[in-house]
């Protein structure tokens, strides 16, 4: 079996290792870097730069850990981002070599499929070449969609990409899109010292979680004195001597140093060979799968951001998973039931499952447990007490349908509620688990056993 | 003890009358309640609020609560040094713990809500 696969993201490199483990002959083709999006311009990057901004927010704490600072603690954006590209070429060596020993061919250009079976390959070292396939999966990924108003010009208006290249500490950031990707990189630069104001079409910033996670959002970006203005959007953009001037929909004027456009996703299916094969795409461009990453081409599967489905890396690498399986013979379906997602923004936030007002949508008989982390000793010991954990339980099999968390390591906390979630498992199977003491997971007890108003370290309603 | 010239509200919210205007804060068993607290969201300024709303939240170390206004209006003064000093409520909650100023809908309301007398009485059978 010859698999070729388009693109090395988290979708494509995962398959290509599967399938090359399976006994396949793999070849991966990848025009920028390995890793795609994910770990040269996305979740990796941002990591790494929130990291220096926690860690300087810590700094500037120290005198209420009973540290003395002799001298001062001030970001320098040049090592800071030297310091974030040494862990992306680290990352991206370290999926070179996995490949290697995966025994999988990895061809640096651009491939463009001619026909099910054949794709031209333009080598980045000017060679050119076609790769036949029995099977192909397409996982070129995704890039920052732009506003046609006023489009990237990588200066003054920038994408998440820009974002993570800046040399300097800009003195105002306007970010358009109050969604995941601008409400991280709101904490990030309010961290380090920018004005930083957020515009937001919809009427909560990260408008697809649970609406008490925006809720509380709104409440932590004021208390950074990060600006979110909602319900309104960005007609125009003058880009002028002293800055960048946007015009309001409701008729203001905002003036900043550079416009981060945040505002979502544009699938990479263009140039790709799509039209000669007679590749079914979606609206918004995207390639339409099936639940066993088929698209509508026989031998031809498509995984990650490119089906237009959840845009995250670690559903792109099931995908992967489950397609470098499929061509192998088996015929797996996807599961989206259980799929955890974290936002990092300060705190962070989690969730998995059903939100509240999916819920409600559905018709579901509810009972909900909340727990405050300022009720756990441990979020006190580390000084970091804002922020709260919800569970929503079905009110008769008390099967747990959904779990948020905004507060401290959310994002590793959220892992007990997929596997319970995965597994069936109720709100008093968690109670009735013991958790160590003192660590953040005991809120996920307090808020299971407060699911049926069975919480110990809670105060009575009135005071809540 | 509990100023004689104010009303009290059960959500432990009081309200000090002059003409048409009300000043309202959280009272000191409500402070005590909370414990230290760290951060205020104030409301806005021009923001009309019905009686019985919660027009702002308090987050203390151990919990975080609605306040709630015992009388309807609009909301015509915040109390700023709030923002950068929250445990000024705790300090001081009748005095420079105060919190919004509303230009009220009906100042005559203020009669159906608690003396001091009475509101001492409502939190001994609370305390129960």
């Amino acid at each position: 079996m010859d698999l070729a696969i388009l693109g090395a993201g988290p979708g494509g490199y995962v398959a290509a290792i599967k399938a090359a483990q399976l006994g396949a002959r793999v070849t991966l083709i990848e025009d920028q870097e390995v890793g795609g999006t994910c770990l040269n311009w996305g979740c990796i990057p941002t990591k790494t730069l929130l990291a220096s901004t926690d860690l300087l927010a810590k700094a500037r704490e120290m005198e209420s850990f009973g540290l003395e600072l002799q001298g001062s603690v001030t970001p320098d954006m040049t090592r800071i981002m030297e310091r974030k590209n040494k862990v992306v070429s680290t990352q991206v060596k370290g999926i070179r070599s996995l490949l290697k020993a995966g025994g999988v061919i990895l061809k640096d250009g651009r491939g463009v499929l001619t026909s099910p079976r054949d794709i031209s390959v333009a080598g980045k070292d000017g060679s050119s070449y076609t790769v036949t396939a029995d099977k192909v999966i397409i996982a070129t990924g995704s890039r920052p969609a732009q506003i046609a108003a006023f489009p990237f010009d990588n200066r003054n208006i920038i994408s998440s990409t820009g974002a993570l290249e800046l040399s300097a500490i800009p003195k105002s950031l306007l970010i358009v899109g109050a969604g995941a990707i601008g409400c991280e990189f709101a904490c990030i630069y309010r961290e380090l010292g920018s004005e930083v104001t957020l515009v937001e079409m919809a009427g909560r910033a990260v408008a697809t979680e649970d609406q008490e996670i925006s809720a509380l959002l709104a409440r932590e970006l004021k208390k950074k004195k990060i600006r979110l203005l909602t319900d309104v959007r960005v007609e125009k953009v003058d880009v002028r001597e002293d800055g960048v001037h946007a015009f309001l929909s409701d008729g203001q004027e905002l003036a900043a140093e550079k416009v981060l456009v945040s505002i979502g996703r544009a699938f990479n299916s263009e140039d790709i060979g799509a039209e000669a094969l007679g590749l079914a795409r979606g609206g918004r461009g995207e390639i339409i799968v099936n639940e066993r990453l088929e698209t509508n081409v026989p031998g031809v599967y498509a995984v990650g951001d490119v089906t237009g489905g959840l845009l995250l890396a670690h559903v792109a690498s099931r995908q992967g998973l489950v397609a470098a399986q499929n061509c192998m013979g088996a015929a797996i379906a996807m599961d989206y039931r259980v799929v955890p997602a974290a936002i990092f923004t300060h705190p962070e936030i989690a969730s998995v499952g059903l939100r509240q007002h999916q819920a409600e949508e559905r018709g579901l008989k509810t009972r909900i447990g909340r727990f405050q982390f300022r009720g756990l000793g441990k979020a006190h010991a580390m000084g970091e007490i804002a922020g709260f954990l919800k569970i929503i339980a079905e009110e008769q099999t008390d099967e747990i349908l959904g779990a948020h968390i905004m507060g401290p390591h959310a994002s590793d906390l959220i892992h007990e509620m997929a596997v319970a979630m995965q597994h069936g498992l109720t709100a008093r199977d968690i109670a009735a688990t013991i958790h160590v003491h003192p660590a953040l997971a005991e809120g996920l007890l307090e808020a299971a056993e407060d699911v049926h108003g069975e919480a110990v370290h809670v105060l009575p309603a009135s005071d809540r | 003890m509990n100023p004689d010239d104010l009303k009290y509200h059960k959500e432990h919210t009081w309200v000090r009358i002059a003409g048409k205007k009300g000043t309202i804060g959280i009272t000191d068993y409500a402070q005590e309640a909370l414990g230290d607290i760290v951060y205020i969201d104030l409301p806005e300024v021009d923001t009309a609020v019905e009686a019985d709303s919660e027009i702002s939240e308090i987050e203390s170390t151990k919990a975080t609560s609605a306040v709630i206004t015992p009388l309807a209006g609009v909301i015509v003064k915040v109390n700023d040094d709030l923002a950068e000093s929250p445990e000024v409520i705790n300090e001081d909650p009748y005095g420079k713990g105060w919190i919004a100023v509303i230009e009220l809908e009906n100042p005559a309301e203020a009669e159906d809500l608690m003396d001091s007398s009475e509101y001492e009485k409502y939190i001994e059978e609370e305390a129960k």
